[in-house]
């Protein structure tokens, strides 16, 4: 089984002795992100983020199926994550790492169990009828701080997409496409984003954001929190690692509401500038039979 | 079940009766299992957990290194790795669910303890040998990563293997749900499971006598303006859970000694007299 090779012990000298003394190799300061890139796909529902050299592409489908039998008025909402061989040869299909499973679990908490999509609206006939919302996470690159680019992508992803329109009368469902009627944005409740802090030195004293995969390798413990611009907790997770200061930890709680408002500024200037590319004058524009000469 | 807490207000008691900074009753034992190198039991309140373990000892052939919950910490190649196994009896809640080995949250419990272990264990006195903790979990009644963490400290102590410090943890949570914007929530301490339905909570785990924060989980929402009274809470919780503990294994160690298993020597700070 392919292991994750490890930093060099000179490698690990310089960056320790560098982070102690408040400088990072790529000459970042230690609160600061890497540029962060936001692009949508042509299509509705894909978001691809790039953050340094880590890439996430998230891809968001739905279809109609048959709600669980245990929840006849909740629609289907599932993230799946996968890390493949191409990220890194350490990571193999089928076989989950530490590393898959925690991700899987964090974006479940951030983004499903704090209820940021409001899965009753899904419900078409209760019981018989709701659709199912799969988003796919791609892990295209990983170089350090995967959880906060692909919690990114995800909710990006969800924002954007439209599902197509539907009306009931009677018994008869009517699924429209996508030229007989607009496609309705899913009904979303809020924005919750991840925030990771890395800890670093003899008590886990400096406090890092933005870890490139070297950086990441050498800390000693990280905590990641998932808030959302009104200042709520999604979920706080510190798995173990080296103990640190309480007060230390609720200053980057601080740290986070500030990164997470940010965060929705750009999602939202994003998803503005995404509206505008495709509006191109609506039915006025269509229904009009003058050509571009 | 959600429970009504909206009476908390009234008469400040909790549905079990405990004021806002009463522990459930703890009670634990240590070296329960003659046959293990250590092991504990543990129950706070009805949550009930047993913990034993095996080793350090010779990695068995067929368990290989960084599979799901033996990941090894990275960057001490050189000492202990540590594997965490819980098992979530069948019995353990009121409504008997068959869990498989990949339950997420399962797995989620298991490298939080596995990591907070290897972060607080001398792992390098025990070079390319193999430390498992195996948890089987009994009752459940809330704060039940609290309570895994809690037992496995006592069996790794029963085990002799050398740590900083314990490892302690408790849960805290807040009066109000999120909904309600009022400031003048109170904190809980030590939530049962019918109060882990209704309020928001967080599980945290400290080391030693410090405010030093080792694990830190919070899986529901809340404002932000509410941990910092909900943190310290919990981490007074954690300093009274470890005196808990501490007494527990003072009081196997004299008893040890008057039994005559251990040679008392002068090095020893206990008095036997008590």
């Amino acid at each position: 089984m392919p292991r994750e090779a490890e930093p060099s012990l000179s490698e690990r000298t310089f960056t320790l002795q560098a982070i102690s003394e408040g400088l990072r190799l790529d000459s970042r300061k230690l609160d600061q992100f890497r540029p962060l890139e936001l692009s949508f796909g042509d299509e509705y529902g894909v978001a691809d983020v790039k953050l340094g050299k880590t890439r996430v592409l998230a891809k968001v489908s739905a279809e109609v199926t048959v709600p669980f039998s245990d929840r006849p008025f909740d629609g289907i909402f599932q993230i799946t994550s996968e890390l493949g061989p191409m990220v890194a040869p350490s990571f193999e299909v089928n076989r989950p790492t530490e590393t898959e499973i925690l991700l899987a679990r964090l974006l479940e908490k951030t983004i499903r169990r704090s209820g940021a999509l409001d899965t009753e609206s899904l419900c078409l006939i209760a019981g018989q009828k709701c659709w199912s919302v799969r988003v796919d996470l791609h892990i295209l690159s990983a170089d350090g701080n995967l959880i906060d680019s692909s919690c990114l992508a995800v909710v990006a992803a969800l924002r954007h997409f439209r599902r197509p329109d539907t009306s009931i009368e009677g018994e008869t469902l009517t699924i429209y496409t996508a030229a007989e009627r607009e496609p309705v944005p899913l009904s979303w409740l809020h924005s919750p984003f991840c925030t990771t802090f890395d800890f670093f030195g003899e008590d886990g004293e400096i406090v890092l954001v933005d870890t490139t995969w070297l950086e990441e390798q050498l800390r000693v413990g990280s905590v990641t929190f998932s808030l959302n611009k009104h200042g709520e907790i999604c979920q706080i997770s510190k798995l173990g690692g080296k103990p640190v200061e309480a007060t230390l930890i609720i200053q980057c709680a601080q740290m986070a509401l500030a990164k997470s408002k940010e965060f929705t500024d750009l999602v939202d200037a994003r998803l503005a500038e995404d509206a505008k590319r495709r509006d191109k004058g609506g039915l006025m524009a269509e229904l009009s039979a003058e050509n571009e000469r | 079940m959600p429970l009504d807490t909206s009476t908390y207000s009234l008469a400040l008691l909790r549905i079990d009766g405990r004021r806002w900074n009463d522990l459930r009753r703890l009670h634990a034992q240590i070296h329960t299992q003659d046959a293990a190198d250590g092991s504990s039991y543990l129950e706070m309140g009805h949550t009930k957990v047993m913990c034993v373990v095996t080793g350090p000892a010779e990695p068995q052939a067929g368990q290989k290194k960084g599979t799901v919950g033996s990941a090894q910490a990275t960057g001490q190649k050189e000492g202990a790795s540590i594997v965490v196994n819980v098992v979530v009896a069948g019995f353990s809640s009121v409504d008997r669910k068959r869990r498989g080995r990949n339950d997420r949250r399962i797995q989620e419990m298991e490298i939080t303890i596995q990591k907070a272990l290897a972060a607080n264990l001398h792992t390098h006195l025990f070079p390319h040998s193999t430390i498992t903790v195996s948890l089987h979990v009994l009752s459940q009644d809330g704060s039940l990563l609290a309570a895994l963490i809690n037992a496995t400290t006592l069996a790794v102590i029963d085990a002799g293997i050398p740590m900083t410090d314990y490892i302690t943890a408790c849960t805290a949570g807040s009066t109000s749900s999120y909904a309600a914007g009022d400031d003048a929530a109170d904190p809980l301490l030590d939530l049962n499971t019918q109060e882990e339905q209704e309020l928001p909570y967080l599980t945290v785990g400290t080391l030693g006598d410090s405010d030093k924060v080792a694990v830190l989980v919070c899986e529901s929402r809340v404002q932000v303006s509410r941990l910092e009274g909900m943190l310290v809470v919990g981490v007074d919780g954690c300093k009274q859970v470890r005196r808990l503990l501490d007494g527990i294994v003072k009081q196997k160690g004299r008893k040890m000694i008057k039994e005559g298993a251990v040679r008392r020597s002068d090095m020893m700070a206990v008095s036997l007299d008590d």
